[in-house]
């Protein structure tokens, strides 16, 4: 079954005063089934957090439309999208946008506070998350206590406790070192595997090496794909970096 | 690179950062144009020629030192908060590889340009309003005679040393920060401080004592003269205790309320408790700062309005009749000479007194407890709670005043009381026992003059009581002694200059002998009254202006800091899925809150402080409660609705930034 659904995306910025537009994303098609792990790799500037962002419903694309489990996003009344994103989405940000008025803990219980969940349940759902992401020992530290990794596991505490049909990851890695990239690399991979479905940006070889399909976005459109299957991650990265040389060199498109 | 990059940069800075250097600007030429204002009034000549012109004198010269000094906080104030905002782009500046020695000359520029900008536009608004300023205080002392007014060179001088003096100060400070920042602190300038803060219990606690000891003292003292004592430290108490409570009090009820987990983890308290404890951290001193500041208005503004409006009030206490002889260490012959001065005056005159109270009486101070009086010399220091005035009147005389027929025993006595309590049935004082055969409910001789202590009028049976009461008390007391005094006052059926040639005339060859004689008329000293409290009208309006500009100042650069600093965070709490009401509704509470909280908070200490104001303007023998209620409530509104449109104007400012 198709979880996601994107179809023929365009989105066109128009600069405040008119006069100038950029296209960011000019056609974009592809879908994700339930339980995958899809990247989508492209460079700085390619259009890949304007297409999350227009998956997360937090912008609407110019043309095209965006089916989540068969319901078009676009048909949401404004009124319900907050509540829509926050039942149905869960978010990973490359700068982790946890809040620094709130402890580890309130950051984590942030969406289900604003889903008026019970603070009984709060506390039974950290539990198991807490202790899976291997922070229980920092929920009453503050962001600004805690190291990069560890804000960044705070943040997919924070999506996963809601119990997502999708989790949107933009650049997870871009801001950590490389031992805590290689863990949250893992981490990702567990979640995907216990049957979370997972969507991550990204314009690192080493991030996309870790998804079982990665997609190829170039001047605003999917420009290739790849197939995991049963290949290692380093076998991966060895197909990601071709593919990356080719289309660097201008070679053929193939599907 | 040349001198004119760094000055063109500079020029460009101020641009650039225009919505928070214009209204920095704004305020220091309104700073200017209010000192030099000041000032030259007080220099003016023509004005200390003036009946009572030493005291406005006196009273603009401490205007001028008001203004100056919170000038000074003012602009130190907003300069501290841009050069906050200013660290991170002189932290890319330098980063850039422009060296601090680079920096510091542009800053120098800055600070020139603002500094000379600023002055200028002060002194010539302060030229152009001078005049205006002029008229009004003329008006205020209802003095119509036409006066010169000119340019005054020295307070020009003095304006230009006086501010020129700050500029080149907080240029030499912020030199100071940025010449001691390493490129890294520079650049994280705008963001350090983000640590949760602590409960303070401790502080907290004296918070709400000091507060509270501040409020019992305001509530409990009884007299004026205690009062004047006390305003002092019960102000003090209070404004520590605002501090505290502002500070360390709002973060630990807001800690109590996070404790509450049911309370703390619903929708709506969640973000707004956080955010308000963040806010409340960052900005307490600031809100505080702005608590004191409205208490201030408020309280100069409704004291001097009331003091202007009421003059006719205070004259009709003071001098209840048109005419008043009062003469003390008076003699039988001596009151018999008097009469026949002034029955020739008025019979020259062709006029006849009406409403006279003329009588014969001795005042001394004693404490009271119970039905006794204490007197002791100590009591002239003595406590000011229980200091009555015994007047006691002869029943010679009160028969004559109020035309009834009296008869008491020597050890008999009638009482009225004045602004103190008679409790009991008899009288002690100076080793007699009176006993009371009437409380009397009213008393045509009644001065009115009860604001200083309470008053016992005590009508006793004839002068030989009297005699023998001021002969004990002259032991007593000894050179603090009082003396036989004879008060005589009547109303005459004419006003105005008339009424003055007959004061004068009565002045003149008054029989004096042993005796000391004073004769009094509203109508001489009413330009006096209006000299003064049209000065400190005009005062209490000049500060309250000052101390509005300073309140929206503080609101102004509050509100902006914080939409700069909210905005990443609503984003965020927007993205995890919060709806686009929850976030308006969420910082609307915030916003209101941060704002209105010093607003209520004044408000409160205004209500706690008005009993004790009107004791204070008791001194002042404003007695006219309602008066001042109402100008108290009138400068509460007026000033709330100026609060609330800064607070319009600002909070949409603050939205803007937010959403942008
Ligand atoms: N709000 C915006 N207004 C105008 N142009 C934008 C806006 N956001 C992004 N762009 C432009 O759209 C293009 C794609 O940006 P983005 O989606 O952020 O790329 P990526 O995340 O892949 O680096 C860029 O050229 C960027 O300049
Ligand atoms: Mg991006």
């Amino acid at each position: 079954m198709k979880m996601l659904d994107v179809k023929n995306v365009k989105k066109v910025y128009t600069t405040r005063f008119g006069g100038n537009h950029v296209q960011a994303l000019s056609d974009v098609s592809f879908s994700v089934e339930k339980g995958e792990y899809v990247a989508i790799m492209g460079e700085s500037g390619s259009g890949k957090t304007t297409l999350l962002n227009i998956l997360a419903a937090l912008d609407k694309p110019t043309s095209g439309e965006v089916l989540l489990s068969g319901r078009s996003i676009g048909s949401i009344p404004q009124k319900e999208i907050a509540a829509f994103r926050r039942d149905n989405l869960g978010f990973v940000f490359q700068d982790f946008n946890l809040l620094d008025t709130f402890s580890i803990q309130d950051n984590i219980f942030l969406p289900l506070v604003l889903a008026r969940k019970s603070y009984e349940e709060m506390e039974i759902r950290i539990r198991p998350i807490a202790r899976k992401l291997g922070i229980e020992p920092i929920l009453a530290k503050y962001p600004y206590e805690v190291s990069g990794g560890e804000k960044q596991r705070t943040a997919i505490a924070r999506a996963l406790i809601t119990e997502p049909q999708l989790i949107l990851a933009d650049e997870p890695t871009g801001a950590l070192d490389s031992r805590s990239t290689d863990s949250l690399l893992r981490l990702f991979r567990d979640i995907n595997e216990e049957g979370q479905t997972i969507l991550m940006v990204t314009h690192s070889t080493k991030a996309a090496s870790f998804a079982k399909r990665v997609l190829f976005i170039k001047d605003g459109e999917i420009f290739h794909q790849l197939y995991k299957g049963v290949s290692s991650e380093e076998e991966m990265y060895q197909k990601i970096a071709d593919t990356l040389t080719m289309i660097a060199t201008g070679g053929a498109r193939r599907d | 690179m040349t001198r004119f990059f760094y000055s063109k940069l500079a020029v460009e800075n101020i641009r650039k950062n225009a919505q928070t250097y214009l209204p920095y600007m704004l305020t220091s030429a309104a700073a200017v144009t209010m000192y030099y204002i000041m000032h030259a009034l007080s220099q003016n000549v023509g004005l200390g020629k003036m009946v009572g012109g030493t005291s406005i004198r006196m009273m603009l010269d401490f205007g001028t030192i008001i203004v100056g000094f919170f000038s000074v906080i003012f602009l130190l104030y907003t300069n501290s908060f841009l050069i906050k905002r200013r660290k991170k782009e002189f932290g890319l500046f330098n980063v850039l590889g422009l060296e601090k020695k680079h920096i510091a000359r542009i800053m120098t520029y800055e600070t020139m340009y603002i500094g000379v900008i600023s002055i200028a536009v002060g002194l010539v608004g302060g030229v152009v309003l001078s005049k205006l300023m002029f008229l009004l205080l003329l008006r205020l002392l209802r003095f119509d005679v036409q006066m010169g007014f000119e340019i005054s060179g020295s307070s020009m001088v003095m304006a230009l040393t006086l501010f020129g003096g700050i500029f080149f100060l907080t240029l030499l400070g912020n030199l100071r920060q940025i010449h001691l920042a390493k490129p890294i602190e520079l650049l994280k300038g705008g963001q350090v401080g983000e640590r949760e803060p602590k409960t303070k219990w401790l502080m907290t606690l004296f918070g709400l004592v000091t507060l509270g000891s501040g409020y019992y003292l305001a509530l409990t003292t009884e007299s004026p003269i205690a009062a004047l004592t006390m305003f002092f430290i019960a102000v003090m108490l209070v404004i520590v205790g605002t501090y505290l409570l502002f500070t360390s009090g709002s973060i630990t009820l807001l800690k109590l309320m996070r404790k509450n987990k049911r309370y703390y983890y619903k929708a709506n308290h969640f973000t707004t408790v956080s955010g308000l404890m963040y806010r409340m951290k960052r900005n307490a001193v600031g809100l505080a700062n702005i608590c004191i500041l409205s208490s201030m208005v408020l309280v100069t503004l409704s004291t001097t309005v009331s003091l202007y409006v009421g003059v006719e009030d205070v004259l009709k206490t003071r001098y209840p009749k048109d005419i008043t002889i009062s003469s003390h260490r008076v003699t039988d012959e001596y009151i018999a000479q008097l009469r026949t001065h002034v029955s020739g005056v008025l019979e020259k005159h062709g006029l006849e007194q009406t409403n006279v109270m003329d009588c014969r009486m001795l005042a001394f101070v004693a404490s009271q407890q119970g039905s006794d009086f204490i007197t002791d010399r100590s009591v002239v220091n003595g406590l000011p709670g229980r200091l009555r005035t015994l007047l006691f009147i002869p029943g010679e005389d009160y028969s004559r005043i109020t035309g009834k027929t009296l008869t008491l025993a020597e050890n008999e006595v009638l009482i009225y009381s004045e602004g103190a309590d008679f409790p009991s049935d008899t009288l002690t004082v100076l080793e007699r026992t009176f006993t009371v055969k009437e409380k009397l409910s009213q008393f045509a001789g009644a001065s009115n003059l009860a604001a200083i202590t309470g008053n016992h009028y005590v009508i006793v049976k004839d002068m030989g009581v009297v005699e023998a009461i001021y002969e004990a008390q002259a032991e007593v007391y000894g050179e603090y002694g009082s003396q036989l005094a004879h008060y005589w006052g009547f109303d005459l059926p004419v006003s105005g200059d008339e009424l003055v040639r007959v004061y004068r005339d009565l002045r003149a060859n008054i029989p004096e002998g042993d005796a000391s004689v004073v004769v009094e008329t509203a109508e001489t000293v009413r330009e006096a009254f209006y000299s003064l409290y049209g000065g400190m009208f005009f005062l209490g309006l000049f500060l309250g202006a000052l101390f509005i500009m300073g309140t929206v100042l503080i609101i102004y650069y509050k509100q902006i800091t914080e939409g700069y600093e909210d905005k990443q965070r609503f984003e965020i709490m927007q993205k995890v899925g919060m709806s686009n009401e929850e976030v308006k509704k969420s910082i609307q509470t915030q916003v209101l809150t941060v704002f209105f909280l010093p607003m209520i908070a004044s408000a409160v200490h205004i209500a706690v402080a008005f009993p004790f104001m009107t004791k204070l303007l008791g001194i002042f023998s404003l007695t006219n409660t309602a008066l001042f209620a109402w100008c108290t409530v009138g400068t509460l509104l007026i000033f709330t609705l100026f609060y609330a449109v800064v607070y319009t104007i600002t909070a949409r400012m603050y939205y803007k930034i937010v959403r942008r």
